[in-house]
């Protein structure tokens, strides 16, 4: 086999109105090997591999695949020469199986009929090859699958017969560390057989496990392209933001002796007996793997899910949460996962988006003090050093790591004394993540109680005080922080508790 | 403004111009255009259109949509449709006319069309919180039903006559009336004075930026303590009592309580409004200004058409095509953004 590169990058650029977004890239992908693409958010990460999947078109350069010239393609071309893309938000369609989700738009056919017998086995197949046996059932319909599976749909739709480089886009923000090392050993099967595999992430420690080379980009441009073993995660960083930082975190701990929520004996429809306290000043971390529950319990705290019985105390004082309303009224405030789908109303300025749980504290009779919420937003806008053109903005216009912080302005403003904090870095690039952070840790300073639910390892190890752990409904005893690892977490989640 | 006096204080010193565009809202800017274009058009064609007492016609004519556009702009900019309004003031029409004929109170006759009007919103309301029916599936069988009781509650299903000449003065009556100028409107200043209450309402109160917000987007609106059942409550409750008053404007106009005639199809119209004066279906955006001005481009197309000998059928037509341009023309800005958005986060 001669060395043609599998992808071959050559001189690309790509500009938008206003922004210059990728100039003069070149590099290579080669066969068997696995590429890391690492940046900050609007490093360029997508655009290039939009690029590639024929979603945009390039304006300078040209691209090769297998050899062969794809510069100016469609998104079906694309896929017919043979580059696949893992997207992060697989587009699934709700109301039919996983099977036919996974062949969409080839199902096979007889005089005329879909085949079902033969696409049931041609899914099963496939599953099997990639290792996804037994996550999934190809009967089950789209909108019963969970995110990790939905995901597993989008890997085997990019695994159809042709393909010759898979791109995947941030593929395990909804996997479990299980699935996740599944995944893992299913990209190394695909290079043994020769694929190309691009491999794009926030995650640095899963850049450094599972690639051998690393792309590096910053503002559209390479800054280098490294061979993974010959580089520490703390030089990669370096390189991506340009400047040091220190990725670590080091927390100094603030619990004080009050207890500021207490939670007992809870249960709703997805928990039993739920009880964990969380002190001022003190950050507990919640583990699981997706779908353990932890999202829904800050519901449940937070009256948006109904629950069956059981106490929340905030301050030593019983509440009666039936609502938002009233978790807010009782100076609980929550920042859900689902950034853009629950957190933020996008077309709406910085301003509205900010202030709306204080709304009631922003107005005399109903009218809203234009001055006051100002006077309210302008200082946390400050503080939090968000980046936005004026108070009007639309919030959709910001960047990730800014309408994160909006919806942590929102919270702060509302002067909590305890706050839900639910994933608060996903999809949050390197710079902004350290920001957060540090934002986070000296929430705990000021006194605030913080419930931190993260799938990431590293981030509840680095800002936790007590790390709790979820399983099926179930609370793990607090483990403390010095007590506190990976493994043990993640044997805690998978239900293998002993301790 | 107040909603506005953010951007104020930065800029005190500007030309009045801008003032003038930055009340009517950037977005705005082509309704203004396009109705001085239509006025010139109009104009051009017939000498009767700019006549004092054609003007005030049209002013007279606009105020029963202009108010149900009001209520809708509530509406949908919260996310929803109330297709019933007409039917709503077909009762109110009646309710209002049996008070002022057979009891002999006219502001009883007032009252109690608003009443009617904001009993059937709540209604409304019910069904769509507590059943879980969708807003539109709602409000189009209460379209039925609720022009079914209008027949019902009128005597033997017949209009009533209105004689009372205070109850007519607010339909027809007009202010400042003297020589050649034919006055002010009494049912255009109450027009007027509603539309910037509610203009006041939705944009310098915690009620109205609740309803943006939950319009933007109900789980967020949700999880930031906003009670979406009680809002819709409130919401098709103002929009059924604003229809209530346009029913009563309609008997008092006619003279006579109308259990169909003068509000069937009205919904078309209001919604019309509100879609070309820049709100969008799925909710979120939308002003009181921009559905007024909408509201006197549609009554002036209106005349326009009645004063060229336009036949009826044409019209209708026309008012259907322009329902559909007004939606076209809102996910064709709503596109535009997205890959400008797109754009931007990509980009930065």
């Amino acid at each position: 086999m001669a060395e043609t590169p599998v992808v071959d990058i050559r001189r690309v650029g790509k500009a938008f109105p206003n922004v210059r977004a990728l100039a003069d890239l070149t590099f290579d992908v080669r066969r068997g090997e696995v590429v890391a693409f690492v940046g900050e958010n609007g490093a360029g990460k997508s655009t290039l591999l939009k690029i590639l999947s024929g979603d945009y078109q390039l304006d300078e350069g040209e691209v090769l695949l297998d050899g062969q010239e794809a510069s100016h393609v469609s998104p079906r071309e694309a896929r017919q020469a043979g580059f696949r893309l893992v997207r992060q938000e697989p587009e699934i369609v709700p109301h039919i199986s996983a099977a036919e989700n996974i062949f969409v738009g080839e199902l096979p056919q007889r005089h005329g009929v879909v085949d079902f017998a033969r696409l049931r086995a041609d899914a099963w197949a496939l599953l099997e090859e990639c290792g996804f046996d037994g996550l999934i059932d190809p009967a089950a319909m789209g909108d019963t699958l969970s995110p990790a599976q939905k995901h597993i749909v989008e890997i085997a739709r990019a695994l159809k017969p042709g393909v010759k480089v898979v791109a995947f886009d941030e593929p395990t923000s909804s996997l479990t560390s299980d699935e996740t090392e599944r995944l893992f050993t299913l990209i190394r099967k695909l290079r043994d057989r020769g694929l190309g595999v691009i491999y794009v992430t926030h995650r640095l420690h899963e850049v450094m496990e599972i690639s051998d080379r690393i792309v590096i980009l910053r503002d559209g441009r390479l800054v280098d392209v490294c061979e993974t073993q010959s580089v520490t995660p703390d030089d990669v960083v370096r390189m991506m933001v340009g400047r040091d930082l220190s990725y670590g975190f080091a927390r100094t701990e603030t619990t004080r002796p009050e207890v500021v929520l207490e939670v007992s004996n809870l249960s709703s429809r997805y928990h039993e007996n739920i009880s964990f306290k969380i002190h001022a000043g003190e950050i507990l971390g919640f583990a699981g793997l997706v779908g353990a529950g932890r999202t829904e319990l800050a519901k449940v705290i937070f009256g948006d899910i109904h629950k069956r019985s059981g106490e929340v105390l905030v301050v030593g004082q019983r509440t009666r949460i039936r609502a938002p309303s009233d978790a807010i009224a009782a100076s609980i405030g929550f920042a859900p996962e689902d950034r853009k789908g629950e957190g933020l109303i996008l077309v709406r300025s910085v301003m509205e988006n900010a202030s709306m749980a204080v709304f009631s504290t922003l107005s005399r009779f109903g009218i809203l003090r234009n001055r006051m919420m100002i006077d309210t937003v302008s200082p946390l806008i400050d503080s939090l050093e968000i980046k936005t053109p004026s108070l009007e903005q639309e919030v959709g216009k910001l960047s990730g790591g800014n309408q994160q912080k909006v919806v942590l302005a929102r919270w702060l403003a509302a002067k909590p004394k305890v706050l839900i904090l639910d994933e608060p870095t996903r999809a949050v690039d390197v710079g902004a993540k350290a920001e957060i952070y540090r934002l986070i840790d000296s929430l705990a300073k000021s006194g605030i109680a913080i419930m931190l639910i993260s799938s990431e390892m590293p981030e509840l190890l680095a800002l936790a005080d007590r790390i709790v752990v979820m399983h099926a409904g179930r609370l793990s005893d607090p483990i403390e922080k010095s007590e506190a690892s990976e493994e043990r977490i993640l044997n805690a989640a998978l239900g293998q508790q002993a301790a | 403004m107040t909603n506005m006096s953010q951007t104020t204080t930065q800029r005190s010193t500007e030309n009045p111009l801008k003032a003038i565009t930055r009340f009517v809202g950037a977005e705005n800017l082509s309704l203004v255009i396009a109705l001085v274009l239509l006025v010139i058009l109009i104009a051009s064609q017939t000498p009767f259109f700019f006549v004092p007492r054609n003007l005030m016609n049209i002013g007279m004519n606009l105020a029963v949509v202009g108010l149900l556009g009001v209520g809708m702009t509530i509406v949908i900019v919260s996310g929803a449709l109330d297709i019933s309004v007409g039917s709503i003031a077909g009762v109110a029409s009646v309710v209002s006319a049996i008070f002022v004929t057979y009891v002999g109170t006219v502001t009883g006759g007032v009252f109690m069309g608003v009443l009617a009007g904001a009993l059937l919103g709540v209604v409304n309301a019910a069904i769509i919180s507590y059943l879980r029916v969708n807003a539109v599936v709602a409000t189009l069988a209460t379209l039925s039903a609720y022009r079914g009781i209008a027949f019902l509650v009128a005597p033997e299903g017949r209009p009533i006559g209105v004689l009372d000449q205070s109850f007519a003065y607010i339909g027809s009556g007009r202010v400042l009336e003297s020589g050649s100028f034919p006055g002010i409107p009494v049912a255009l200043l109450l027009l007027v004075a509603v539309a910037v209450v509610a203009h006041f309402v939705m944009s310098s109160t915690v009620f109205g930026r609740a309803v943006y917000s939950m319009g933007g987007n109900p789980a967020a609106a949700r999880l930031a303590g906003i009670n979406l059942t009680r809002m819709k409550f409130y919401i098709f409750t103002i929009s059924g009592a604003l229809a209530g008053l346009a029913g009563v404007l309609v008997t008092a106009r006619t003279s006579s309580g109308q259990p169909a005639s003068g509000t069937q199809g009205l919904e078309l119209e209001a919604i019309t409004a509100v879609f070309l004066g820049g709100a969008i279906l799925a909710g979120g955006k939308g002003t009181i200004v921009g559905t007024m001005l909408a509201v006197v481009l549609l009554a002036t197309l209106s005349n326009g058409m009645n004063l060229l000998n336009i036949p009826t059928f044409y019209q209708l037509v026309a008012k259907g095509f322009l329902l559909i341009v007004a939606v076209a023309i809102g996910q064709w800005r709503m596109a535009r953004a997205e890959r400008a958005q797109a754009r931007a986060s990509l980009a930065g």
